[in-house]
This record gives C-alpha cells, structure tokens and sequence, in this order.
C-alpha cells in the first residue's frame, strides 16, 4: 500500500516542525534535556602530576641539600604536608615541605643524603640538578597541626623539615617548647632560623647535640598539650613510649612485606585471620575471600580499597587522599598500626 | 556452544594494572595541530571515561560472586584493575582543561548523573528483577568494549596523528590506553557469553549501547566546540567526521559501520579484532607504561 501523497506531505511537514523546535530548544540550553548530578564526581582526580622546574639547590647543612621547584598555580598546603617527589629512575619518595604555604608558585622541600638508604636520597643528591624537571604529586597531609593550648616539639636532625612551617604558623603568643637533636650543630638544617623563631623566650628551643634526655621536656607535660615528633626511628620510638599520643610524621620504607604480624576482623563476614610479618593484609583475606578486587599490588590502581571500622591504619599507599585515609585503606600495601583492624568486609 | 568461544589463540595475557603518570603542562588546547575539531572529537574520550569506567567497576564487582571459572575470576579482576587506572588518568586531563578555558563540567556532571543514576543499582526486588538488570548491564558492557577496542587498534595505526604533529604526552595517554583496552578486549565478552550469552540480549543491548554512544559523542563534540574559547563559530557537523576519517586523523566512517555487523554476528569473538602483539609491543614502549616498569623495579 502505498502512502497518499496528503499523508506524506503531512508527516514530512510535522517532521520538519519538530526538528525545527528541537533545535531551537537546543540553541536556547545547549545541554538540554539530560539532567546532572547533583555532586559531579568526574573531573576531581585525587592527586595530579606536576612537572616543577628545580630552581635552586643549595647544600644548607652538612648532607643536607634543599631544593626550590617552580611551576604555576601550585595547590595551597598546610604545614605537616609531604609532596610525593618521582625521581628520574621512577622512585617515588616523600619530602615535607618547609617553605611558605602562600607561596602558589614554589615548594621547597630538603632533604638528607642516606649512604646506606633505600636509594631515593642518593638519587636526589647525585642526580637532581638546577634546570631539571621533576615531577611532583601532592601535596598531602597526614601530619597537620591541630589547634591546642599549649603544642611540644620534637625533632631530628632532617626531622625538623615538617616542623618548621608550623612553627611559622603558630600564632604569635602561642605557647610551644621545641627539642631540636642531630649529630652535630653543622648538620642541623635551619637551625639559625628555628632560633630565631625562638625569640627571646629563653628555654623555648633546646638545640642538643648527640643524644637529647626526653624525660625533662616531657614529663611535665601541660595540660592538653599537642606533642609532634618527627625525627630518626629511635627517637619517635622514645617519645612515643612517654608520651602515647604523640604525632609521628614517619616516611616509612615502602616495602609491601616487611613490619609486625597483626590481625584482621573482617566485621560482615565474621571472621579474623592474621597477617603474618612478612605477608600482606591482601593475601590474607583472600584465602577466605576469593572475590577480593586488587590489582596493581604497589598501592596506587586504588582497586583493593576497603573501608576500616576500627583499628589504626599504617598507610603505605601513593593514592588515597588524607580524608579517604581516614576511613579506609589499600590492603595490598598498608598495615596495622595498631594490633587489630576491624575491615567492612 | 556459545560458552566456548571458538578461535580464541593461545595468547593470553596476565592482566594488570600498570602504573603511570602523565603531567599536562605542555599540552595545547588542541593538541592535534590546527585542526580543533579532530582534537574535539577525541577529547570527548575525557569526557566520557571516567564515569563510564568507574561504572563498568562498579557493575563488575557486583558480578564477581557469579563467576564459575577461576580463570575467568582472574581476568575480570586484571580488567577492573586496568579500568581503574584509565578513568584515573583521564580524570587529571579535566581539570587541564578547565585551566585553559575550558571548563567541562556541564557536560560530565550529565554524564556523572547517566552512569550513577540512569544505569546505577535501581531499586529492585532482590531475585529475577535484579539479576535481570546486573546481566543487562553486562552485556551493555561488553557492546562498548567491542567499541573501546575498535577506538584501541585505531589510535595504535593512527599514524596520521604523529605525521601532523599531534602532542606525545596525548598520543602516549590514548595509546597506553588502547592498548590495554586491546590486551583485555576479550574479557568483557567472554564474561557476558559465561553468565548470558543470549543473542537477543546482545543485539538488544547493541543497540542501546551504539545509539547511546552516538548520541553522547556527537553531544560531546559539540559542546567543546561551541564552548571552546578560542573558536569564534565552533560548529561540528558529520561532514567534518566524515573528511577526517577519511584523512585518517579521526576512525573511518566505513571502518566503523563494518564494526556493527561483526558484532552481531553469532561467530563474534573479540580475539579477532586488533593485535595483542601489537598492544604488548606498544606497552614495552610506551614511556609511560615504560617509567611505571622501572619504578615498580
């Protein structure tokens, strides 16, 4: 059957008038007529990769080389931040920053060459040079200063670096005490500085060589005082033993197998198994749960990411951000801090 | 048996996730040289993967507890690895160009609201219903894969782009890219035919899944060129498509209308489609896949 000519006149006629409208409609909101998310989630990656120029190294203590890297419309910081800096061969390492959190177009950060590290520092005073680019992420911060009475530092040697622009910080008339040890006074970084930040307020810094005696500075100890630490292992180990709820700020070895067994409760399933010290929280839930996502076993796809009930998490990750360490964590490389994890799983 | 997918070579790949970075700073607006519409057409990827892939995930976590084949379990649990890292890398292009003038957030918080809510977990009587709507979305999954790893084995032969100079951190992105979308092309449709398999179910969702992506591309290009700040009359026709694919700096026209009735045919398998030779040979090269091999070492 063949359509009559009124008919077809009329359909192709109706069809122009309604494209006609469409596209009008469409002129007027280009975007009509899908709606949008209220809270879009595309777009605000976690963590972006910066090239920064390297602008300056200057050797401000002994073994301690300080490095300024440039870009443009840097992400704002709050003192106790890490930047994740890419070394040439790949190496990813944390640096705090110690310049001025304002300053949009430089970070600053230092750091002390290790002979017998793990080969991040080694790279960065032998290779890293003025006129290199390297490539940042962060700034991160798991080491933030929070608002008290009365704060108590305590730092090592290249440890100060977190330390310092919290000192900077502080609100003049603030009430703080800081211990500051290392080797030798020619090894301590920004140590004229952190003096003079100390004023005339006698007994404010403690600059000791060699040893620092702990027990003076904190077993009087005022009341609600926030205590910061950062520094060689054995010295957080000893503050940490005076004081429990001191804040650490530890750039712990990424290795994925290495630290204290623990165990984990897994709250949904109901049942606990144990980390052994030389395996992975990842390993050991998926000998129960087969179907547990991971992929990249390093800590950054974010795959294997589960959130945390109870417990304190030692976050040895590259990705999650500081309020997603808050409540969850990547099994494949992060453990325990505490002796138990509680896991929604 | 459309659980045994014939023609299948023996070259199966350990999936994983592999590490990379790519920093933006030196990349232009439009980044293949003079030619906005072309840069455009292939930006609007920026667009729709990040939300895409995260859906994907999301579907494919669900599915896991379905899965009857150990080696199976282990290639969807590469792919949601690998997926994860590309909506991650394409993520941090956005806020690039947003820093150029042009800010894409009108159009992905659409998006955002078509995989989260439109084909997100709809409120449904737990049973026949709900498994119903899991197995539709697989199969919606494996339409587009057949799609990502058409895009894949293009972008890898574009040798047009590098003749016009097209940026290498963009070309190193789409590569890396598609290159893994070639190396796990199989996985998406050897899941579906294990759970479903059903032909009606693969055109129905074939077609819901083209009509879709053309309707969001076009859509895409579209408000880029419109809202490009330095194009005074941005305008995007098919005609532009068309010259493009046939100068090689977009897909062919043809090439892609000769993809549909592969699909559809009851012979389809993926391993058919592109090279995994190729894409393993372009991941040994890739400097970013490349920078991840060393700092993983």
């Amino acid at each position: 059957m063949t359509p009559k000519p009124l008919t077809a006149v009329a359909v192709a006629g109706a069809a122009l008038l309604v494209r006609r409208a469409l596209r009008r409609r469409i002129r007027v909101s280009p975007l009509w007529p899908m709606p949008a998310l209220a809270e879009p989630v595309s777009g605000r990656p976690r963590s972006r990769a910066l090239r920064l120029l390297v602008t300056a190294r200057h050797e401000i203590a002994e073994g301690v080389v300080r490095l300024r890297l440039e870009g443009r419309d840097l992400p704002r910081w709050e003192p106790g931040a890490h930047l994740d800096l890419v070394l040439p061969s790949g190496l990813v390492r944390q640096y705090s920053l110690c310049g001025d959190p304002r300053d949009t177009s430089s970070y600053t950060v230092a750091t002390r060459l290790v002979t017998d590290g793990r080969g991040g520092s080694r790279e960065v005073h032998e290779q890293v040079r003025e006129g290199m680019e390297v490539e940042v992420r962060g700034p991160r911060n798991r080491f933030p200063l929070v608002e008290a009475p009365s704060y108590v530092f305590v730092a090592g040697g290249i440890g100060i670096t977190p330390i310092l622009p919290m000192l900077r910080a502080l609100p003049e008339g603030a009430e703080w005490r800081l211990l500051y040890a290392g080797r030798t006074r020619a090894s301590m970084p920004f140590l004229e500085e952190v003096e003079k930040l100390g004023g005339e307020n006698r007994g404010r810094v403690t600059v000791v060589e060699g040893r620092p005696g702990l027990d003076a500075l904190l077993m009087n100890l005022p009341e609600g005082a926030a205590v910061y630490c950062c520094g060689p292992e054995g010295l957080m180990a000893a503050v940490q033993e005076r004081v429990p709820h001191v804040r650490v700020e530890r750039f712990a070895a990424r290795t994925v197998r290495d630290g204290d067994p623990f165990e984990v409760e897994l709250r949904r399933t109901g049942r606990v198994v144990t980390v052994a010290a030389d395996s992975t929280v990842l390993a050991a839930v998926r000998a129960e749960l087969p179907n547990t996502l991971y992929s990249c076993e390093q800590g950054f796809c974010g795959t294997c990411q589960q959130r945390v009930l109870a417990g304190e998490v030692e976050h040895r990750d590259e990705l999650l951000t500081d309020a997603e360490r808050d409540d969850s964590m990547l099994i494949c490389v992060s453990r325990a801090r505490s002796e138990r994890l509680v896991l929604d799983m | 048996m459309s659980n045994k997918p014939e023609g299948r070579p023996d070259e199966r790949v350990t999936l994983k996730a592999r590490k990379v970075s790519f920093s933006w700073e030196g990349t232009p607006l439009h980044w293949v040289p003079g030619d906005p519409f072309a840069t455009h057409t292939i930006n609007v990827l920026h667009l729709l993967l990040p939300a895409g892939e995260r859906w994907f995930v999301h579907v494919y976590r669900q599915v896991l507890p379905y899965i009857r084949d150990e080696r199976l379990r282990e290639d969807v649990i590469g792919f949601i690895g690998q997926e994860a890292m590309h909506s991650q890398a394409h993520d941090e292009v956005l806020p690039h160009l947003r820093e150029q003038g042009l800010d894409p957030t009108p159009y992905t918080a659409q998006v955002d609201w078509f995989f989260e809510k439109l084909l997100g977990d709809r409120t449904l009587p737990p049973g026949r219903a709900r498994r119903w709507w899991l197995m539709e979305r697989v199969a919606l999954i494996a339409a587009i894969e057949h799609y990502t790893a058409f895009l894949g084995d293009w972008v890898l032969n574009a040798e047009e782009l590098d003749r016009r100079g097209a940026d290498p951190t963009m070309l190193d992105l789409l590569r890396w890219h598609g290159a893994e979308e070639v190396e796990h092309r199989s996985v998406a449709f050897d899941l579906f035919t294990h759970l479903d398999g059903g032909y009606r179910r693969r055109v129905r969702t074939w077609a819901t899944a083209f009509a879709a992506l053309v309707f969001l591309w076009q859509r895409g290009t579209r408000f880029f060129m419109e809202n490009d700040p330095t194009l005074t009359d941005g305008r995007a026709s098919f005609k532009d498509f068309y010259v493009r694919g046939r100068r090689g700096t977009l897909p062919a026209t043809g090439d892609l209308l000769r993809s549909v009735p592969r699909y559809l045919s009851r012979a389809y398998h993926p391993s058919r489609e592109g090279s995994t030779e190729q894409a393993v040979a372009y991941l040994a090269s890739s400097p970013a896949a490349l920078a991840a091999e060393e700092g993983a070492s």
